[in-house]
């Protein structure tokens, strides 16, 4: 039932990867953790988008899970136990994700889930959890956890949510590039978001929203928009995505020429994309939110040295396997993170058993201070055990000499808002 | 409001479509759509001897191999029960199991093409010939399939594959697969134990359509020998085939016409789904199954009407079935090129998921699978253009076909040319939505 082939794969390459030659890879993974009294392992489901619109990130999703599970392995395992990862395709459909986490709980007896990207397969899938009592480790980047609106089962640690990114933009875009925004998004939630948070944080900064200009989802030409940008603009702030999005750059290239406002917008529009790409030259010069950086920085710490070679992920972010395929550098980090503090977790817990769900989750709502290190690559955190969701530094990098450089680091408090829910108050 | 608030990842990356939307697709598109209708004025004004090669095969000796074929059946049916075994008992991964791979990748897409350029390989490896070979003795055929059926079964079980196909939440699932696949070999040898062989022929819906797309192929293999000619002269040399069984042809391509719409925005947008959120194929069940059913239709009676016309047109004086189920088979160039068109970049990645799974069980290094071409503006170019020569090859072929079986349906060239007209219309119409369906931005 199990990905053992994946998983022990995976593992033979890791092991290779880091040196330690064949001999080790000989030993059967319940021989090395037979001292701990029991062979079974510590079983994570892990939901990947497989297939569906998801698939493209959920590649590099689960490449980045096994390299964490390989890692947290060669270390001794979790609790003196083995790590095993049973991963389950939800289609990147919430009907299915919803009947995924059923199957971890009930087929395959894992001990938690965890992995799940998609927001509308987050939302879909956590009642089930809650209903079943299985801890559920979201990397989502949504705001539905610390929105409320999901349950005591859920919790996002080590991803921070778009509310926060967001709001955590407007005092460099402010005080650097200008005051008065221009905001391209796109017309249904995931715009509407950006659109929301920003407008309050730049305001809060002193600066205002001169246009709010929204493009309908199914559009694939835009020069029709771009005369609607006011003439004071100092910025554009522009989060698209989907198929049309290098046609968008490559338009606004086209209507902007040389002179330009500052221009700002997220990763995720060109995330598995390379910025060299043909088309985008326009984007010299130009910022973009990135939740961590593509580019190995001057500043690069040893802890993202060793989670790229961990991955499989080069300086430019790109696979080291093939120097063309890029990775999700920006939220990836994610997986990995959230495995290490599975691990961490549990260990707090002294988990035995599925028996002991609810401890580990009053210990991850114990966690706060997450520092920078092997387990946290991405920089350091701090988890609120009441709404479930971490809060966590944003870089912004500037795209110069065909490189995301790194322009500006943002502060955790830069992230922060009220709280919305206290998630501690509802009983397992 | 709560609702309202929630901030959704969606389609939160640039797609794999986004280096296609920056190719000149619309002056592609327009000389594919000129090729084509050059093709219809071309075909038109060319002597009729010229294309009376197009319908011969030459024979070319070959052994008689039939004891052999039954083993190789019985082989292939030891496979697909390890693929079920698989399936049930394996990994839970669709890209790691052999069930979803060796069904999806390796059998629906890569078969189905060898079956087209090599002609009937499905007669050796049919999973039930062997084993109804050895069961047959013992159990003789009790029921007498009616003939009215005509190939009926067939077509209705080919629809209700488009459906699970297309409309199933998760065909790609292994356990599913399996579960799906195990109950059809056992309800296609009930229907052997039964009936008899027939139904193999009449109600066997991968014999139906396989052995359609063999027709394409320049190779025939028969008790006689190997005969070898142009692609698709055996459609041109075939004699008319029952209503029903011309039926399957349109279906093929109406199926596959329609698995490229339901991603376009245009669809998505026709059934209120936001393409850039798409909400899974749970969510779309019923719109996808109404859309599949329509687009048979929509094609079933425009190809009627461009055939009824041209039969008008001509002052032909046979029946319209007659003439449908004669000209119905000249679509399957068509058919096959879209299917060529519209797998092949989810074939240039899954295979490497085949390679990566061969290789994990040999033991091998390890094997990485990539998407980078579909980020990379050349190889994103070379992927289309291929997409699109399937798409537009096959509409020229489909055209011939359909010039020479006019030529010795009217025995006159001037009856040929003008029953032609409104079918060269279709299938310049069907050029530019073939190509219009590539070039579409994709959600779903």
């Amino acid at each position: 039932m199990t990905n053992d082939k994946v998983f022990s794969k995976s593992r033979r390459n890791a092991l290779k990867t880091l040196g330690l030659g064949a001999a080790a890879t000989t030993l059967p993974l319940w021989a090395r953790y037979a001292q701990a009294g029991t062979a079974e392992p510590i079983k994570v489901g892990f939901q990947a988008h497989k297939t569906g619109i998801g698939a493209a990130y959920g590649r590099w999703y689960e490449r980045t899970t096994m390299a964490a599970a390989k890692k947290i392995n060669d270390e001794g395992g979790i609790n003196g136990r083995a790590l095993e990862i049973v991963i389950e395709d939800d289609g990147t459909d919430p009907k299915r994700g919803a009947e995924v986490v059923e199957k971890f709980a009930t087929r395959h007896n894992v001990d938690v889930g965890f992995g799940t990207l998609f927001s509308h397969v987050v939302i879909g899938s956590a009642p089930r959890a809650g209903e079943l009592k299985l801890p559920y480790f979201v990397v989502s980047e949504g705001h539905h956890v610390a929105s409320g609106m999901l349950n005591r089962h859920t919790l996002q640690p080590c991803i921070t949510d778009v509310k926060s990114q967001v709001a955590a933009m407007a005092p460099f875009v402010a005080n650097n590039l200008g005051k008065k925004v221009t905001m391209i998004f796109p017309d249904f939630a995931f715009g509407h978001d950006h659109r929301d948070f920003f407008s309050a944080a730049i305001e809060a900064q002193g600066g205002e929203v001169v246009a709010k200009i929204a493009i309908p989802p199914t559009e694939s030409s835009f020069t029709k928009y771009f005369p609607k940008i006011p003439r004071n603009t100092d910025v554009i702030y522009h989060v698209m995505v989907g198929p049309a999005v290098l046609t968008f750059v490559k338009e606004m290239g086209e209507f902007f020429g040389p002179s330009r406002p500052e221009i700002f917008g997220f990763i995720d529009s060109l995330e598995a994309v390379d910025i060299n790409s043909p088309g985008l030259e326009f984007l010299e010069g130009t910022y973009f939110w990135e939740g961590h950086p593509r580019y190995a920085q001057a500043n690069q710490t040893e802890y993202d040295k060793a989670y790229r070679a961990g991955v499989g992920v080069d300086n430019t972010g790109a696979s080291i396997s093939d120097s063309k395929d890029i990775a999700t550098y920006a939220h990836m980090f994610g997986c990995w993170e959230t495995l290490h503090t599975i691990k961490a977790g549990m260990e707090a817990a002294g988990y035995q058993s599925t028996a002991d769900r609810s401890k580990l989750i009053e210990a991850v709502e114990a966690m706060t201070d997450m520092p920078e290190g092997f387990a946290h690559p991405q920089g350091a955190k701090l988890f609120n055990g009441k709404t479930h969701q971490v809060f966590g530094h944003q870089y912004i990098t500037k795209v110069s000499g065909g490189r995301l450089n790194l322009a500006h680091t943002t502060s955790i408090e830069d992230t922060f808002y009220p709280d919305e829910v206290d998630y501690t108050k509802q009983s397992f | 409001m709560l609702l309202i608030l929630l901030p959704v990842r969606a389609l939160a990356h640039a797609s794999d479509q986004a280096f296609v939307l920056l190719l000149p697709t619309g002056i592609y598109t327009f000389a594919g759509v000129l090729s084509v209708g050059l093709t219809v004025v071309l075909v038109a004004l060319l002597p009729d001897r010229k294309l009376v090669a197009f319908s011969r095969g030459k024979l070319v000796p070959w052994p008689r191999v039939a004891g052999l074929r039954m083993i190789v059946s019985l082989l292939a049916t030891v496979v697909l029960f390890y693929l079920f075994f698989e399936g049930f008992t394996g990994s839970r991964d669709p890209l790691a199991n052999l069930m979803s791979l060796g069904f999806w990748v390796i059998f629906w897409i890569g078969f189905v093409i060898l079956q087209g350029l090599f002609g009937n390989l499905w007669r050796w490896i049919n999973p039930w010939s062997g084993v109804y070979h050895l069961l047959r003795r013992f159990v003789p055929p009790r029921w007498h399939l009616p003939t009215c059926l005509g190939y009926g079964p067939a077509v209705f079980l080919l629809l209700g594959f488009a459906a699970f196909l297309l409309v199933d939440p998760a065909p790609a699932d292994p356990a599913r697969l399996a579960g799906v696949g195990l109950g059809y070999w056992l309800f296609t040898l009930t229907g052997m134990l039964l009936f008899g062989p027939v139904w193999q022929r009449r109600g066997e819906l991968f014999g139906v359509f396989l052995g359609y797309f063999a027709r394409l192929s320049p190779l025939k293999w028969s008790g006689t020998g190997l005969r070898i000619g142009w692609p698709g002269w055996q459609i041109v040399a075939a004699r008319p085939t029952a209503l029903s069984l011309a039926l399957v042809p349109l279906l093929m391509l109406a199926t596959g016409s329609f698995d490229g719409l339901n991603e376009t925005f245009w669809w998505l947008g026709k059934i209120g789904v936001n393409p850039l959120m798409y909400p899974g194929r749970s969510a779309v069940m019923l719109p996808t199954a109404i859309g599949l059913v329509v687009a048979v239709l929509v094609l079933l009676v425009a190809f009627s009407l461009a055939l009824y016309i041209g039969q008008k047109l001509a002052s032909d004086t046979a029946s319209f079935d007659h003439s449908f189920a004669l000209f119905a088979p000249t679509i399957l160039p068509i058919a096959f090129g879209y299917h060529i068109a519209h797998y092949l970049p989810g074939f240039l990645v899954d295979v490497q998921y085949v390679g990566l799974m061969l290789s994990q069980r040999m033991g091998g290094d390890a094997f990485y699978v990539t998407t980078s071409f579909f980020y990379d503006a050349s190889t994103a170019r070379v992927i289309w253009l291929t997409q699109a020569g399937a798409v537009v090859l096959g509409h020229v072929l489909a055209i011939i076909l359909s010039h020479i079986v006019a030529l010795r349906h009217f025995q006159t060239a001037r009856g040929a040319v003008l029953s032609q007209i409104p079918l060269g219309v279709f299938m310049v119409f069907y050029t530019f939505f073939g190509l219009w369906l590539l070039a579409s931005p994709r959600g779903g």
